[in-house]
């Protein structure tokens, strides 16, 4: 028998857009949340960057939103897994507000 | 050559550290810009719950590290050529950076040129002798570290965790198994034995509570003798341990490095050991035992100066990271 495909095997799935500023700091988003492994068998999530679908062709080539889609056996593995995104997406756009270099430059001269 | 700069954080316990080091490689000097902790502190009678520290460890991450930043006169980090390379890592969450064995740290602060090292803490408990760029394990615990132990009977108690319960009376050595061997040691026996003495006590504690009294000759158990009882007993073996790997290596310095490292206690046995052997020990305080930033900083800048990078993708953590696995490459002795 074939295996079961990816979306009857994975049903539940949700997709999160952060749009932001700048394409660097999707990017540093991207890479410091992609780093550590979804430890659950039963969870699976992609990453990818790509402009704010409503307005994809207004503002040119510029991708500063980043996408991704958590798909999960049950419902309840779907929320743990994205609560534990919620929180480390929530840290790094904190060090983001706070500790990123051009800030702390700014706060330099402001001294 | 102007010297290179690092921010270190660590956060693989309940310690969140954040510090910046600096070295330079010309002179190998060793500077220490800061060194920011926050701990936390779980209530008396639990532990730390992986879950409930990582909160704590996210809602500190920013508030230590510009502290550090700020301490360290490193406010703006463009100042610095090296800390601009560097920072690609430094900045980045906490969960990204590679937890380092980085207890030979202990080196720098004092000075001890090729010592046998114990290092004790709540996650190790390691005879370590440094041979052909690499630390070598020489003896370890077989079960749970010695910190372990301790925290865990302290949550026995329901006692704080910080510091080991001073005692102010000549306190009494009870019965509690002893297990080493060779090299190695055992301390999960111990806590369990312990714990059977502590459940004795709170018998006891009824008993003398209702009106009753003890039976004709037992000997009324305390928590002061309890703990007092447990340091003796895992401190003599930790020395024990250490003298047979000294012997073996013919080394006459150790230093005695992670959390339980400060405890004066430990110290002063180790001394008498190390004297009787025509040696000396070398030791730090808490602000360099207990988990903290610069330690990883200088670890990581050590590795760099010798070429050595950490691709972003591969920049996690992993609870099997063994002493014995880091190439000292910086060594070459």
């Amino acid at each position: 028998m074939a295996a079961a495909t990816e979306t009857e095997q994975f049903p539940c799935v949700l997709t999160v857009q952060v749009p932001f500023p700048t394409t660097r700091l999707a990017s540093v988003a991207l890479q410091s949340l992609q780093v550590d492994k979804e430890l659950s068998p039963l969870v699976r999530r992609t990453f990818g960057i790509s402009p704010p679908a409503s307005d994809a062709n207004t503002t040119g080539d510029q991708d500063k939103t980043l996408h991704v889609e958590y798909r999960a056996t049950t419902n309840r593995m779907l929320r743990v897994a994205v609560n534990s995104f919620m929180e480390s997406l929530n840290l790094v756009i904190e060090v983001m507000e706070h500790l990123d270099a051009d800030v702390l430059a700014a706060e330099a001269h402001s001294i | 050559m102007a010297p290179l700069y690092a921010l270190g954080c660590e956060g693989s316990a309940n310690k969140l550290g954040i510090g910046v080091i600096s070295h330079d490689p010309e002179t190998n000097k060793t500077k220490i810009l800061s060194n920011i902790r926050h701990t936390f502190v779980s209530p008396p009678g639990t532990g730390f719950l992986p879950k409930d520290t990582a909160a704590h460890h996210r809602a500190h991450f920013v508030s230590v590290a510009r502290e550090a930043l700020r301490v360290a006169g490193l406010a703006s980090p463009g100042t610095s050529p090296a800390s601009a390379t560097r920072g690609a890592r430094a900045w980045a969450p906490p969960h990204q950076r590679r937890r380092r064995r980085a207890h030979p740290m202990g080196r720098v602060i004092t000075g001890a040129d090729n010592p046998v090292v114990l290092y004790v803490s709540g996650g190790n408990t390691q005879v370590i002798a440094y041979a052909e760029q690499r630390y070598r394990i020489f003896g370890e615990t077989l079960d749970i570290a010695v910190g372990n132990c301790i925290d865990r009977f302290a949550r026995t108690l329901a006692i704080p965790n910080d510091p080991f319960p001073g005692y102010n009376r000549e306190p009494v050595l009870l019965d509690l198994p002893y297990a080493v061997k060779g090299m190695d040691c055992s301390f999960s026996g111990i806590l369990g034995a312990a714990d059977l003495l502590a459940a004795q006590m709170r018998k006891q504690d009824a008993l003398l509570a209702s009106g009753g009294s003890l039976k004709e000759g037992e000997e009324r158990i305390t928590p002061e003798d309890l703990c007092f009882t447990l340091q003796e007993t895992v401190f003599a073996m930790l020395v024990e341990i250490t003298e047979r790997a000294m012997a073996h290596v013919g080394s006459k310095q150790v230093l005695v490095v992670g959390g339980v490292g400060c405890n004066e206690r430990l110290q002063e046995m180790m001394g008498l050991m190390a004297r009787d052997r025509g040696g000396s020990v070398y030791a730090t305080d808490e602000r360099f035992c207990i988990d903290n930033g610069i330690m990883i900083g200088l670890a990581g800048l050590l590795a760099w100066e010798t070429g050595f990078r950490t691709p972003f993708e591969d920049s996690t953590c992993t609870q099997r990271f063994r002493t014995d696995e880091v190439h000292i490459k910086w060594r070459t002795d």
